[in-house]
């Protein structure tokens, strides 16, 4: 069955999911922040793709709040590294670690991808919590498909958002970061 | 207020059995695309994806599953599909389920990653894959490994915008 949808793709009647704003690197950057987030949604949602220029083995993608860099994070993961499955854990951590992206080590054009899904973003009365899905198709051994939870321990609302790498120096050209708001 | 999106571009429910379904002509108007399947097979079947009508051996992917009594990772370079199930497959009588992003596709400057979550009464998994080609995704097509999907079985394709 062959389904033409050109001409489907007009803008859909006004819904729940709103982009707030796009990150496009045209050149390397150490991380990528999101400020002044409004107060007007329920949830928020964060996807892109991204390398970094670590040249040893791979890098991670890591998410912190309110430019809180102390250690006030937790985390759980499910890992499968194309040979093993593991979980783990941590806590008292100075960021959520949500998996591999792709670096200097991996196939030329490879990024890592994720989708982070931060809940209840403005709620005062509980720690902000987040799921999120990363994987990076690396080329190499390093490649990872990563689920992830992670927490804040501060019941501020959320209303800075920075992405780091956490080995590397930069961010490469060509990472895109893209936050989108949920109506609730 | 910020741009509306999660566009849907193509909704389809099978009236009858089907052998593959292609999305084509895909707008390049968004940044993401999704891809929502709720499928049955005629028989057992794994669910399939090509890009841009490539049969090449450009296709990798990593996984990992559980099945209820244990839990297993894999990956594979040079395939000529992706695949949107590992354990997650489809039967008969048993739902396949997916979610599908398949990320900056309409990039020229990175290969199209996708991340994919699935689910059936066979088991859970998720992946990461990659289409080892630059070229911005035009056409998508879900086939099953054999036989048919089955009538009733959904496919819809959403653009997340730009």
């Amino acid at each position: 069955m062959l389904i033409p949808i050109g001409f489907f793709g007009a803008g859909g009647a006004a819904g729940a999911y709103e982009l707030i704003s796009t990150t496009v690197l045209g050149s390397s950057a150490s991380s990528v922040t999101f400020s002044s987030i409004p107060s007007t949604y329920k949830h928020l949602q964060i996807r892109g793709v991204a390398r970094t220029d670590r040249n040893v083995a791979f890098d991670n993608l890591i998410v912190r709040f309110n430019s809180d860099t102390g250690a006030n994070y937790s985390r759980h993961q499910l890992e499968g590294n194309g040979s093993t499955v593991s979980s783990s854990a941590e806590t008292s951590q100075t960021s959520i670690k949500t998996g591999r992206l792709t670096d200097a080590t991996s196939t030329t054009n490879a990024f890592g991808a994720f989708v982070i899904d931060i809940l209840d973003y403005t709620s005062t009365s509980k720690n902000t919590t987040v799921r999120t899905l990363t994987g990076a198709e690396t080329g190499n051994t390093n490649r990872t498909i990563v689920l992830n939870s992670g927490a804040w321990l501060n019941t501020a609302a959320v209303s800075t958002i920075t992405l780091d790498r956490q080995l590397g120096t930069n961010l490469l050209s060509g990472s895109r970061f893209s936050l989108y708001g949920i109506v609730g | 207020m910020g741009t509306t999106t999660y566009t849907p571009l193509a909704n389809i429910t099978l009236g009858s059995t089907a052998t593959s379904v292609t999305f084509s002509s895909i707008s390049q108007a968004y940044r993401d695309l999704v891809l929502i399947c709720d499928l049955k097979g005629t028989v057992l079947i794994d669910i399939r994806l090509r890009l841009n009508s490539d049969t090449g051996s450009n296709y990798s992917y990593v996984y990992a599953y559980g099945d209820g009594s244990s839990a297993a990772s894999g990956s594979f370079s040079g395939d000529t599909q992706m695949s949107l199930d590992f354990i997650s497959y489809a039967t008969s009588t048993n739902a396949h389920i997916s979610k599908t992003e398949i990320m900056d596709y309409s990039a020229t400057d990175k290969h199209t990653t996708i991340l994919v979550r699935g689910n059936s009464g066979a088991g859970v998994d998720m992946s990461a894959q990659r289409w080892a080609n630059t070229a911005a995704v035009t056409t998508a097509q879900v086939r099953p490994s054999s036989g048919s999907f089955a009538v009733g079985s959904t496919f819809a394709l959403y653009g997340i915008a730009a």
